[in-house]
């Protein structure tokens, strides 16, 4: 699997004058010798197919590493059951730190080191982003990358290797727009916002989707990911006097975005809040000192949440918790970042499936181009995992929730979005 | 040419033989691994010019290397000048900034300029996403399969060889690595060096001999930041994207990590200081993937290395060098 | 005018938090004559004992806060005696080195033990606001401001008026005639660290309610910690308190008041101000200059 490394090499030669041009043939013919005996792609065997992703294992980010975690048990599932076509699925995850020089360092040894056969749900957006080019010109699948980024969507014709997974920001944005333009007419609306594509693409979005309405934004303040704390960013919003409140944030300034509105005194009509903020954990922390403010915060959902009491007798969440028993002891079951890579996970799995027994890079690539993936049991019912035509954005369907007695409750059928 | 001088040479000659055939024993992936090893030596042999040799901290050599990596990123993108070529605008366009950084800086002392360094890597992040015109905000600036970029796409053909992308990053990155390495020992060797050290060990005394106190230092810090500015030019190269990631904070303090690991003062340990920065974090990732673990053991690691060897790795080496020559000085019977 | 006095008490109370831990730098820099990298791990770490307490233990804030000092203290010692000690007289680059090992090391401990998630502890003050003029402040925020000029009272007094603080400030700055006069300057450098680690205890307990706990709660705040410890002098517990009061406030009047600068560039631009005031006064607004001998 590995390249082979010449053992034929006269050490006397090198302690010789002439070391260094002659070495430096033998590291060309060694180099050349690697790509030349393989034959098909990379990563696969009769038995296995081997797929990579990097994830941030340390770091400040490292729990989103989480994702990855839940995709491996769900793999190790499906192994136990035979695998899929015949083959088990091995699943490498590497470090990138969460930076972007990291996941380039990671996915060139998962695809040359390692020689995986795809890419699989690589976490964030710059990690994503800076490898995307060289997976694509070395025809690498990089499938359902873990990030919200419209750009998979929207640039697929550039890059047609590469696939989003979830909902985009510009989407969910969208629809917080349209949903807050049907039911609060006039409203007033201030954003917090982080400075980067995930804060942007959602500022963009919701005022797309408020578009020919009497609601508006009046005012919009970024913050930076490594700010301490976002209460001078509220106390300029309050200013502006607005009635609602939206904000994209991450968890921890989520919470804080909260408890700075409330300390403030602000009256807000409504809040509402992306998904990346809104886990029951981080709800549940912002409502500490009884916080009026949580209570009917309106958020989406793609996802069937463990923490919703909804879900207690669903078949695949109580699927979803054995797994992780059994493949993932000791890890915390309530998170939900574990079901999005489960769900991820359940997705692979269903292109690896419909691609067939005889896989190749480009096999796997036509499949997910036109691929239709419903029944997904993670996803929220009546979600269809589609891609078509120009619409890449596999996921494009999603539901509200409202935050109410300490946990979500959904409300309202599917809303149908387009990811750009 | 005295005889340390000579064995010097001799050291310098059988370096170059084993970089230039290592890509023969490794693989691919392991070469290229082995091309970011180059690419810290040569801003660890300019931070410890600065730090080791005139005895000013700087935490701040990330910015350094990420004004470089964008000058090269900035420069292939949009200007079409082709990869090598813009190396040597990265370190004039570093050894200015560090000048003029200097400037000011040579008023500061011990601490004080340690944390005024470190401002300097705080802020270059926010700073480059405000001028997103010019360098890309956040989403950066990709550099893979643009023509300016290297054999990223063909190998490349040389003297009637195939080099690939990997090969080509090792023998470049070493190249510039190797000709800064033997211009920073010319360098210290002569007069330069002299004053240099002579600020470091005692500035009152420094001022007798006529050495002037600033104007050393600034010249410390240019040269310095062009070293880092040819790493950041590199790296930007290697990774084939930047952004302000790319260049984070942890860069800079891991730069003065290795320097002190690698022994400061002296040239001879800093090849293991630029594996230390490259490969101990790998290697702490395989001992435990649980979250968190990885950083226990790299800490770990790190301080029982700062607490067994005084000197880095310059310090053992010379202590092993005079016991064997001590052994060869009195033969046994 | 309202959204002017706003923005300064909102500033007053991050300010707080900085000074907070300002001070343990500074004591620090007392002690071993180095900056502690690892300071705002260690003020996080004595947070999750906290958190630890008061939520699996059942414990009730006071008791619970008065333990987590008292092992944060022990904690301090304990690490200078372990990895401080045996290096603190040969180089500053290298005690600075081992700081930051031991960032990652309880950094990556915290992510271990307690996970990445963000926890929510409980504050000792009443949740409510006042408000006077148009302006909205917290208890919280009242206690944070409080809590940090009281704390930084304490610790002028300890110095000026009792022994112990005497010692201290002797082993620091002349550790052999210090010697000679019996004081026992090694366990006085380690009391400057054990002491340190109880004001990051404090410090991380302020922040906690406001910031949530994570693992890296702290690192932020120890970029500002630096800043307000720089600009106040590296050596004054006063100046450290009052630059990272002055911090705060600057930080958020300059987001706010001058437009380029906005919400994205706050701290380059405060970092900026601080390098002028250094090249001004090159040992910070309270520190006593040094008479260097040229």
């Amino acid at each position: 699997m590995h390249a082979p490394r010449p053992t034929t090499i006269n050490p006397k030669l090198v302690s010789a004058g002439l070391a260094i041009v002659a070495s430096l043939a033998l590291g060309v013919t060694a180099a050349l010798a690697g790509t030349a005996r393989e034959s098909g792609d990379p990563g696969i065997t009769d038995g296995t197919v081997l797929l990579g992703g990097t994830a941030p294992l340390t770091g400040p980010s490292a729990s989103y590493a989480a994702v990855a975690k839940g995709a491996a048990a769900y793999f190790r599932y499906v192994n136990a059951r035979g695998g899929v076509n015949g083959r088990k699925i091995l699943y490498k995850v590497a470090d990138d730190g969460g930076s972007p020089a990291g996941a380039a360092v990671a996915t060139r040894q998962l695809v040359e080191q390692d020689r995986v056969f795809a890419l699989f749900n690589s976490v964030g957006t710059d990690t994503n982003l800076a490898v995307r080019e060289e997976l694509n010109r070395a025809k690498v699948p990089q499938l359902f990358v873990a990030s919200g980024a419209t750009t998979w969507g929207r640039d697929y014709a550039q890059y047609p290797y590469t696939t989003g997974f979830q909902p985009s920001y510009r989407a969910e944005g969208s629809v917080y727009g349209k949903y807050l333009a049907r039911s609060a007419r006039g409203a007033t609306v201030a954003v917090l916002f982080q400075n980067d594509d995930f804060g942007k693409e959602l500022l963009g979005g919701l005022k797309r989707g408020l578009q020919r309405s009497r609601a508006r934004v009046v005012a919009a303040q970024p913050y930076d990911e490594a700010a301490v704390d976002v209460s001078a960013q509220i106390a300029r919003l309050k200013a502006s006097g607005a009635d609602t409140l939206a904000i994209f944030a991450t968890p921890a300034h989520t919470i804080q975005a909260y408890q700075a509105a409330a300390r403030l005194g602000w009256k807000l009509a409504r809040v509402v809040n992306s998904s990346g903020g809104a886990a029951s954990t981080t709800m549940s922390s912002a409502a500490v000192g009884q916080n009026r403010l949580v209570a009917g915060t309106v958020s989406i959902a793609f996802l069937k949440d463990p923490a919703d009491p909804q879900w207690k007798r669903d078949a695949a969440l109580r699927l979803y918790s054995s797994v992780m028993a059994q493949y993932a002891p000791g890890a915390d079951a309530g998170d939900l970042m574990h079901l999005y890579g489960m769900a991820a996970a359940w997705t692979a799995v269903e292109a690896l499936r419909q691609t067939g027994r005889d896989l190749s890079r480009e096999s796997l690539r036509k499949t997910v181009d036109a691929f239709t993936a419903p029944g997904d049991p993670f996803l929220l019912p009546g979600i269809v995992v589609k891609t078509a035509g120009a619409d890449h954005y596999p996921i494009e369907q999603m539901l509200l929730r409202r935050w109410q007695n300490g946990a979500w409750r959904s409300f309202g059928g599917l809303w149908s979005t387009t990811g750009s | 040419m005295t005889r340390a001088t000579s064995r010097t040479l001799l050291g310098f000659a059988a370096l170059a033989v084993v970089v230039f055939a290592l890509p023969a024993f490794v693989n691919d992936f392991r070469a290229q691994q082995f091309a970011y090893v180059g690419i810290y030596l040569i801003a660890l042999t300019g931070l410890n010019i600065l730090t080791g040799y005139t005895g000013q901290i700087s935490l701040g050599h990330g910015a350094f290397m990420a004004i470089g990596g964008y000058t090269t990123a900035i420069l292939m993108n949009d200007h079409g000048v082709k990869d090598i070529l813009t190396i040597p605008v990265a370190i004039i366009v570093c050894g200015i900034a560090g000048l003029l950084f200097g400037l000011p800086a040579a008023r500061l002392s011990g601490l004080y300029l340690a944390l005024a360094t470190f401002a300097i890597a705080v802020s270059i992040g926010a700073v480059i996403k405000k001028f997103d015109g010019f360098t890309g905000g956040g989403s950066g600036i990709n550099l893979f399969g643009i023509p300016t970029l290297t054999a990223s796409l063909t190998p490349l053909h040389i003297l009637g060889f195939e080099l690939n992308f990997n090969n080509w990053l090792y023998y470049l990155s070493w190249s510039v690595a190797l000709l800064g390495y033997v211009i920073a020992w010319l360098i210290l060797r002569g007069r330069t060096g002299r004053a240099f050290r002579a600020v470091r060990d005692s500035e009152t005394a420094a001022v007798s001999f006529g050495v002037g106190l600033s104007s050393t230092k600034v010249l410390a810090f240019g040269i310095s930041a062009a070293y880092a500015g040819a790493a950041g030019a590199l790296f930007a190269i290697a990774t084939t994207y930047v952004n302000p990631d790319t260049f984070p904070v942890a860069l800079s303090i891991f730069l003065l990590v290795g320097v002190v690991v690698a022994g400061l003062g002296s040239l001879t340990g800093l090849i293991a200081g630029a594996i230390f920065i490259q490969f101990l974090p790998l290697w702490a990732q395989n001992v435990s993937k649980s979250p968190g673990a990885p950083a226990v053991v790299y800490g770990a690691i790190l301080i029982l290395v700062v607490l067994a060897l005084p000197g880095g790795v310059s310090g053992l080496i010379a202590r092993i060098a005079r016991q064997v020559r001590r052994a060869s000085v009195f033969p046994k019977p | 005018m309202g959204a002017f006095f706003q923005q300064v008490v909102s500033g007053l109370a991050s300010g707080g938090i900085y000074g907070s831990l300002a001070l343990a730098l500074v004591l620090i820099h007392r002690a071993t004559g180095v900056i502690n990298f690892a300071q705002g791990e260690m003020a996080t770490f004595s947070t999750y004992i906290l958190w630890t307490l008061t939520t699996n233990h059942g414990v009730s804030y006071w008791p619970a806060f008065a333990i987590t000092l008292a092992l944060s203290f022990l904690g301090g010692v304990g690490i200078h005696r372990a990895v401080i000690r045996p290096v603190e007289r040969s180089s500053q680059i290298r005690v600075v080195i081992i700081t930051i090992g031991l960032l990652l090391l309880l950094n990556g401990l915290m992510t271990w033990i307690w996970t990445g998630q963000v926890k929510q502890v409980s504050s000792p003050f009443p949740g409510g606001t006042v408000e006077a003029a148009g302006v909205v402040i917290s208890w919280q925020d009242i206690g944070t401001i409080v809590v940090s000029v009281v704390t930084v009272a304490v610790l002028w007094a300890v110095f000026r008026f009792t022994k112990v603080g005497l010692a201290l400030r002797a082993a620091a700055v002349n550790p052999a005639e210090a010697r000679l006069v019996g004081v026992r300057v090694s366990w006085m450098l380690g009391l400057g660290w054990g002491l340190a680690a109880v004001l990051g205890a404090i410090a991380g307990s302020l922040a906690a309610p406001t910031l949530f706990l994570d693992p890296n709660m702290m690192q932020a705040v120890l970029i500002y910690a630096f800043a307000a410890a720089v600009l106040g002098g590296i050596d004054s517990p006063v100046g450290a308190v009052v630059g990272g009061l002055m911090l705060g406030v600057g930080l958020n009047l300059l987001g706010t008041y001058v437009d380029f600068v906005g919400a994205d560039l706050r701290l380059p631009a405060a970092l900026l101000v601080i390098l002028v005031v250094l090249l001004v006064r090159p040992a910070g607004l309270f520190g006593k200059p040094q008479v260097k001998k040229v």
